[in-house]
């Protein structure tokens, strides 16, 4: 029963980490944690959500925690680099070459782009990344942040506006 | 001016198509034997994990049965002590008072004399 959930959803959960953290390597981590727990905690799923969503769910708990450990880590090594204890095996690595988001498009606007991302609200971020993704419907979204449709379409709404201003402040200054 | 806000609109939509032009990823074939070979791990720890607990549980239990023995063994001793040194003190005075009467002191002192005879 598990290998058939496992096989029926592996390809949404590793996308959904993957929009999250822009690298597969990362992503492919994260939804290994995200079936790791779905198997430890399946016996405690009360069908109040569907199986999928609680799923879904799981995956966008885990690549947001897993930016807020790498955004600490951050914050610590620029810590460190400032009171000169810096140390290169620290530092986070930078998003691997074979990265086809970063062949595309590029590191520097990437990582503006997950720069800008990162400063929007927490709820903002998750509807908008969740409506980048093909197989997500607002209904699906709303489910997952356990909030309404219109709810969803507004938060998409603002998150697009605030990503705009952040980046053309950005560009207005570099 | 117009040019130059036109170009950074230009960045900023070039920027946001990046989300957009990120194609899905396969999931490799070895993920599902990694994931699997994880949750045996997982697994085993677990069923290790309550082993080490159960037994914890009986040790636990062990060294309560030990404790409460020891100390019964103990107050039991203890008692059993005092009662046989009360004897034994009984005894001693029993040994010791030949003649604890007045009466008889002169026994006592006869044998201090004798002592005192060259």
């Amino acid at each position: 029963m598990f290998r058939s959930l496992v096989a029926e959803h592996q390809e949404m959960v590793l996308n959904t980490c993957y929009r999250f953290v822009f690298n597969r390597q990362d992503a492919e981590d994260l939804a290994q944690e995200v079936f790791v727990e779905v198997f430890r905690s399946l016996g405690q799923f009360r069908e109040e959500s569907k199986l999928s969503t609680w799923i879904y769910r799981i995956a966008v708990t885990k690549s947001l925690d897993h930016l807020r450990r790498l955004n600490r880590k951050k914050r610590f090594s620029s810590l460190k680099r400032v009171i000169g204890l810096a140390d290169t095996a620290d530092d986070i690595a930078a998003p691997s070459k074979n990265n086809p988001a970063e062949e595309l498009a590029g590191n520097e606007r990437l990582t503006v782009l997950q720069n800008a991302l990162d400063t929007l609200p927490e709820s903002q971020k998750i509807a908008f990344l969740l409506s980048k993704q093909d197989g997500y419907s607002n209904q699906e979204i709303a489910d997952i942040l356990e909030t309404s449709v219109s709810a969803v379409e507004s938060l998409v709404h603002r998150a697009k506006k605030n990503l705009h201003n952040k980046l053309y402040a950005y560009y207005k200054h570099h | 001016m117009k040019l130059i806000n036109e170009k950074i609109e230009l960045e900023v939509c070039k920027t946001l198509e990046v989300l957009d032009e990120i194609k899905p990823l396969e999931v490799q074939h070895i993920f599902r034997v990694k994931l699997m070979q994880r949750i045996d791990v997982d697994l085993k720890q677990k069923s290790s994990n309550r082993v080490v607990s159960r037994f914890d549980y009986r040790l636990a239990y062990m060294v309560l049965l030990l404790i409460i023995n020891l100390g019964s063994a103990f107050v039991s001793l203890r008692q059993n002590a005092d009662q046989s040194m009360k004897n034994i003190v009984q005894l001693a005075d029993i040994q010791s008072d030949d003649y604890p009467a007045q009466e008889f002191a002169y026994y006592d002192q006869t044998t201090s004399y004798e002592h005192r005879l060259p």
